[in-house]
């Protein structure tokens, strides 16, 4: 006999509103309904009433932990209605940002999974590990949660001392290849808990749409950051790893790997910072009437922002964000089903999932 | 044969492409919006999203349906005279939740489907257009 059990809307893993409704035989999910909207916020709507600038500082709270990410999309969709081109120096200062945010994003759901897993100790350490992040960004950007990094023609703040910033990339890389990374790619623990479990098949991914990290654990190569470049990633040597199995610990070993690459790349763009300015000063640009459409490779994966736009406007007519979570939580339903009911918070945690963003 | 030329043949119109801003367009009639979709299936496209444009004054809706061929976006803008549109969803499993949230945003009706209940604001009625609301509630204030 079947019975259901509802988990959330208060979720009691992850601590964020969003509901799960399990049909259950004995401890096996049979199927299993997502339901979010708990915490609808009409930020698209709300960005309608905002000006240029104001619309960034809107559309950075769409996310707390990729908030970066929105204002780089958002301002390069605004860019393609301008007609203007940040110089080099702000975009290797993009992507040094954005893979700062990758690694804080992906070591923070690294200790959120340890801590799913019983592995406190690792949770502890993970956190720590973050911390350095965290004051990395607050070193560059004066902030530590949004960062008020990107403007229209390129960022607001410069990386005036390199040096300084890549000897802490240095030491957080040597900490992360000694501790973080082993545990998570050979680790018992980490093996025995997650190998097997919520498995998403290639064909599965193919069909539900998902993107980043959980695509790229289920055998799809994807990364817009090789796929369609942007910003200086087409100047950066790196890997985008891949793993067939599709299950837990695939989207494990996919973010310990990508937190090398990023720590690989950040090394490359603080080494190579061009000289000059870091945004098209002085410029007078105007928006011209259209829709222009931007993507970048977020940590969780694809975001793509359309902004439409009527020349002489002081708003934009139309701001529309695609979140990455959006396309990937609903393959939650797949990964559950054959899953014994104590698996389903880690296998919900794994595909790293952004209510926030959900409920933009 | 390149890819957008397939892609216009199986649609069996003659109209091309046009480069804007790094993404393909082709405008389409909403009649086509199946087709299209059995199209992007078959050249292994990934869908992407829709997103809905309400026009000025009554002269409707606008969709943009996106998906991406190796990095390539390709957008198609299609005029809605009305307020639906035949649903793709049992032919693009990742149109599902943008559908139904297109339908609670703007009260776009995406016909030969059954929706669940609501996506983006747990509680409240369906298929409505926010917009209205919130200009109603706008006035009342």
């Amino acid at each position: 006999m079947s019975y259901k059990i509802p988990m959330g809307p208060y979720h009691p893993a992850l601590e964020e509103p969003y509901k799960l409704d399990m049909i259950c035989e004995g401890e096996t999910v049979i199927d299993a309904k997502l339901h979010i909207g708990f915490n609808f916020r009409g930020i698209e709507h709300l960005a309608e009433t905002r000006n240029h600038i104001q619309v960034i500082a809107l559309m950075e709270r769409v996310c707390g932990i990729c908030s970066n990410i929105h204002t780089l999309t958002l301002c390069r969709a605004m860019e393609g209605l301008t007609g203007l081109t940040p110089p080099p120096r702000a975009q290797y200062i993009r992507v040094i940002m954005a893979e700062l945010e990758r690694l804080h994003s992906h070591v923070l759901w690294a200790g959120i999974a340890a801590k799913l897993m019983g592995f406190k100790t690792m949770f502890m350490t993970c956190f720590e590990i973050r911390e350095k992040v965290m004051d990395i960004l607050a070193a560059i950007s004066g902030n530590r949660v949004n960062y008020s990094m990107n403007r229209i023609g390129g960022v607001n703040r410069d990386i005036t001392d390199p040096a300084s910033i890549l000897k802490m990339v240095e030491a957080l890389e040597g900490e992360m290849a000694r501790t973080v990374i082993p545990i998570f790619t050979t680790s018992r623990t980490a093996r025995s808990r997650c190998a097997g479990i919520g498995v998403l098949t290639t064909e599965k991914a193919i069909s539900c749409g998902v993107v980043g990290p959980v695509a790229r654990a289920s055998g799809l190569p994807q990364d817009l950051r090789k796929d369609a470049p942007y910003a200086a990633y087409a100047e950066m040597e790196f890997d985008v790893p891949v793993q067939p199995d599709g299950d837990v610990r695939a989207r494990l070993l996919v973010r310990a790997l990508e937190i090398m690459e990023s720590c690989k790349i950040l090394r490359q763009a603080l080494a190579k910072l061009p000289p000059g300015e870091i945004h098209t000063e002085g410029e007078k640009f105007a928006f011209i009437t259209g829709t222009s459409t931007a993507r970048v490779e977020a940590p969780r994966g694809e975001v793509m922002y359309s902004v439409s736009w009527k020349e002489g406007s002081r708003n934009p007519a139309r701001v529309h964000v695609r979140t990455p979570t959006f396309a990937v939580m609903p393959a939650i339903r797949w990964m559950v089903k054959g899953a014994r009911l104590a698996d389903t918070p880690l296998i919900q945690a794994s595909i790293d999932p952004c209510y926030s963003c959900t409920d933009r | 044969m390149s890819s957008l030329e397939t892609i216009q043949r199986k649609l069996g119109i003659s109209v091309s492409f046009v480069e804007q801003g790094g993404v393909q367009w082709l405008a389409l009639d909403a009649t086509k919006v199946r087709e299209l979709a059995k199209a992007m299936n078959e050249i292994h496209a990934r869908f992407i999203t829709i997103t809905a444009y309400q026009l000025p004054k009554d002269e409707g809706f606008r969709l943009e349906y996106h998906w991406d061929l190796n990095g390539q976006l390709l957008g198609f803008s299609i005029p809605l005279a009305g307020k639906s549109i035949e649903s793709i969803f049992d032919l693009t499993e990742a149109a599902d939740w943008i559908e139904r949230e297109i339908h609670e945003e703007y009260g776009i009706d995406f016909t030969g489907r059954e929706y669940e209940p609501l996506l983006l604001r747990q509680g409240e009625t369906p298929g409505v257009n926010l917009r209205d609301v919130v200009a109603a509630s706008k006035e009342n204030i």
